[in-house]
């Protein structure tokens, strides 16, 4: 399949003008959530390389006709990569493929790089890419700083989300609204438009308000911070969302809002790659495509039974070795 | 060494008549510089004690400048006292343990000239009127009342110079306060001798005064640009709290022209009677090419609260020097200071906290931003717990952000304890911004120059937030804000 023509989608708007935006900025968000890419080409080519992610967007034009035709999103071959200071190599050839809509899970042995995978995509400063590609939506991922990986549509839940005291939620994550916003041309939102937007979307997470003028993270339980990360990927949205165990450290009602949370955002159009141990998470969101990690490859690749598998008999029924 | 503009007295010190001892007459005919002579005679007989000339001209100097009266001034004894004391002690060096980090060498090469003259109508026009708070003005020194706004003062609260002061039993009670003996350091006795008038803020027993008093401290005069003139300004205020009486201080150094330069020698004395509280709020923006040299020196009663939030950001050399004697039991005492150096500058805070009774209780932040290679931070924060200071609970945390190669800051947290029941403890850290804090923000689609400037700013909001006046409060954050802006854009981050 055509790797470049991942955002001159079948949609016919694409054609016409490069400015036909889908997601009207000051229209609030119905109820049922969707983060949709907008299938323009943007003009804009010299700062940014791709086409950028959308808003969070009201309606998904059914237009994405040929449904029958998966396109490509992520697209991974022999990726290597080693710890920027020690050299110690931790990637050893991860191929992976994901299309739009659908939903990945990567499990695998504690070490055998399913996290390193996850920041170096993202483009974490710890890591060095040593050999392979990445692409993303037709563009070369690797040559983007990390916020342009952030503005393209690729999104990360943390593992360990970072305090970020002195800073509130409502602040940064108007930051990062108003980015994306400049990105696609349109005016910033003031803190007061802002909060009117973001407001609604805290159900979502089942967060209250005061939450908001809380400092990023300072003094957040496991489970708030895990909360908070998919807050974040509710406002900003993304095309590609990875989940870096977003199940660790959550009782079951949290797993089950935030997996309520993550299951409402889905649409055709954007992906989720999921990394865990267990299977209660996939039980919740279902994955299309379940791979195993190990030694820092991608080793097998099935559907569900194979975590079922894995729960049954662990990691030694499944190792290649 | 430097030049003075008063040449007559260099050198020579009018030899009085028939004085050969050293008392200290209540009737003198001349002015108080004689006192120097006489003790100068008397300790011809003892060992000799070194003299720096430098301070002693500087001393004659702002001696001259003063207007002489017949009458016996109130302010009279401070001044021979402090020029007593300016004979023996040098001008500080970088040997000195208290100046070590502090370069103070540019004062002295530096002409120093006396403002002597109170500010004439043609200064004040640039002086925004502030009608709408109490305020104080005070230019180059000297209290102008005409452009301070005095109305709407409590019954019994009085604000305005010493000399005006109705009440004669308010007056010799700071009279007295003034007289007594505190050993500051040298540019203490500096201001004693050149201060040309004292004001006094002055609250009465039990009074809660509603709205804060502005202190709004001006520089007019000053040398130009890139001279080498420094106009030497000594503004003196005491504010005194009866028991139980409450107030709230903003005190601003502003100057009227960027770029002049000039020497702010100001001093500050705070006493708070029992259960008192004052909280005190200090806003330095001084002219990048001034000497602001400042002195707090306060004194709490038992039960009282003192508070201080602190910002400076101004001055090519800035340095406060904070003394707090606790007198009485179950005090309390927050300090919060927030220094910026963008340019090439050195902000400086000595503080020294004694406690000698128990129960005290005292906090202290201390936070310091330097954005420039040149720029530089020094912070030495000493906390006494004396022997019957038991079951004092305090803290002290210094932060610290050097942003750019080369700045540097020299912090020395020092806690020194005696008594045995107490609950102490100190922090230091010195970092640049946080690398996992600023890939988050990557990993957002924010940019690294956002997310530096929002960080940065998070740093010292923790001590903005603190400044009691929410329109003080805006007004730094938005200062605060243009100053590191510009640095970011040129930083090669």
């Amino acid at each position: 399949m055509a790797i470049s023509m991942a955002y001159c989608t079948s949609s016919s708007t694409a054609a016409t003008s490069p400015l036909v935006r889908y997601s009207p900025c000051n229209s609030t968000i119905s109820t049922r959530l969707t983060f949709f890419p907008l299938p323009f080409r943007s003009n804009r080519r010299r700062s940014i390389r791709i086409a950028t992610a959308s808003l969070p967007a009201v309606n998904s034009p059914s237009t994405s006709s040929s449904g029958s035709q998966k396109n490509l999103l992520l697209e991974v071959k022999d990726l290597t990569a080693v710890i920027a200071e020690s050299r110690q190599e931790i990637l050893k050839g991860v191929n992976l493929v994901v299309n739009e809509g659908e939903v990945h899970a990567i499990m695998g042995k504690n070490g055998s790089g399913k996290s390193t995978f996850a920041k170096v995509l993202v483009g974490h400063p710890d890591y060095e890419i040593t050999g392979g590609s990445i692409q993303f939506k037709g563009s070369d991922l690797l040559e983007m700083e990390p916020e342009e990986r952030s503005l393209a549509g690729l999104f990360m839940s943390f593992q360990s989300p970072v305090e970020i005291p002195g800073v509130s939620n409502i602040d940064f994550l108007n930051m990062a609204y108003n980015a994306r916003r400049r990105q696609l041309g349109l005016a910033e939102l003031g803190p007061i438009e802002f909060y009117a937007y973001i407001f609604p979307k805290l159900d979502l997470v089942n967060m209250k308000t005061d939450f908001l003028n809380r400092n990023v993270n300072e003094g957040f339980s496991g489970g708030e911070r895990k909360r908070n990360e998919i807050l974040q990927l509710a406002v900003l949205g993304a095309e590609m969302a990875i989940l870096d165990e977003i199940d660790s450290g959550l009782d079951v009602d949290a797993l089950r809002d935030v997996a309520k949370a993550v299951n409402g955002l889905l649409t055709p159009k954007n992906s989720v790659l999921m990394i865990t141990h267990y299977l209660r998470l996939l039980e919740f969101i279902e994955p299309s495509c379940i791979h195993i990690m190990e030694d820092g490859k991608i080793v097998k690749t099935g559907d569900i039974s194979i975590a079922k598998l894995l729960e049954e008999e662990g990691y030694k029924a499944i190792s290649t070795a | 060494m430097a030049t003075f503009t008063f040449t007559p007295h260099i050198g020579r010190l009018p030899t009085p008549p028939s004085h050969s001892f050293p008392t200290t007459s209540s009737k003198r005919k001349l002015k108080f510089n004689s006192v120097a002579t006489t003790t100068r005679a008397s300790l011809q007989t003892s060992p000799p004690t070194l003299s720096d000339p430098f301070v002693l001209q500087l001393a004659e100097t702002l001696e001259d400048s003063l207007p002489s009266s017949s009458s016996p001034f109130p302010l009279h004894k401070l001044r021979e006292s402090s020029s007593e004391s300016l004979l023996s002690t040098p001008w500080p060096s970088r040997r000195d343990e208290p100046f070590r980090f502090t370069d103070v060498s540019f004062i002295k090469q530096s002409q120093i000239h006396p403002i002597s003259n109170p500010p004439q109508s043609s200064d004040l026009s640039s002086i925004p009127l502030e009608t709408q708070f109490t305020n104080v003005v005070i230019v180059d020194g000297h209290f102008v009342k005409s452009v301070s706004n005095l109305t709407e003062l409590p019954n019994g609260v009085y604000v305005g110079s010493l000399i005006d002061l109705p009440s004669e039993s308010i007056a010799k009670r700071v009279s007295d306060f003034v007289d007594r003996k505190f050993v500051g350091d040298l540019f203490w006795a500096i201001n004693g001798v050149g201060a040309p008038d004292l004001t006094v803020v002055y609250v009465p027993a039990g009074c809660k005064v509603e709205n804060p008093i502005h202190l709004r401290y001006f520089s007019i005069h000053g040398g130009e640009e890139g001279s080498n003139e420094l106009a030497i300004s000594n503004p003196r205020v005491l504010v005194m709290v009866e028991n139980g009486g409450e107030i709230e201080i903003i005190e601003e150094f502003l100057s009227g022209d960027q770029g002049r330069s000039y020497w702010a020698n100001p001093v500050l004395d705070v006493v708070i009677g029992s259960e008192g509280r004052v909280k005190h709020s200090y806003i330095q923006n001084q002219s990048l090419n001034a000497a602001h040299i400042k002195w707090t020196s306060v004194q709490q009663e038992s039960t009282s609260a003192y508070e201080l939030v602190e910002i400076s950001t101004g001055g090519r050399l800035s340095r406060h020097n904070v003394h707090i004697q606790q007198l009485g039991p179950e005090t309390t005492t927050e300090l919060s200071t927030l220094h910026l150096s963008v340019g090439n500058q050195t902000q400086d805070l000595h503080s020294s906290l004694v406690l000698d009774h128990p129960r005290g209780y005292s906090r202290q932040l201390h936070k310091c931003i330097v954005a420039n290679p040149q720029g530089q931070a020094v912070f030495d924060g000493n906390v006494k717990v004396n022997r019957y200071a038991q079951q004092t609970d305090a803290g002290q945390l210094t932060r610290s952000l050097l942003l750019e190669p080369r700045a540097t800051v020299n912090v020395k947290p020092n806690l020194q304890i005696i008594a045995d029941d107490v609950k102490c403890s100190h922090g230091a850290a010195i970092s640049d911004l946080e690398e996992t804090q600023l890939f988050y923000f990557q990993a957002r689609g924010i940019d690294l120059k956002t997310a530096r400037k929002a960080l940065i700013f998070s740093f010292g909001s923790e001590v903005i937030e603190r400044l009691p006046s929410s329109s003080v409060r805006k007004r730094v954050e938005h200062h605060i804000k243009e100053l590191l802006n510009p640095t970011l854009e040129t930083s090669p981050h």
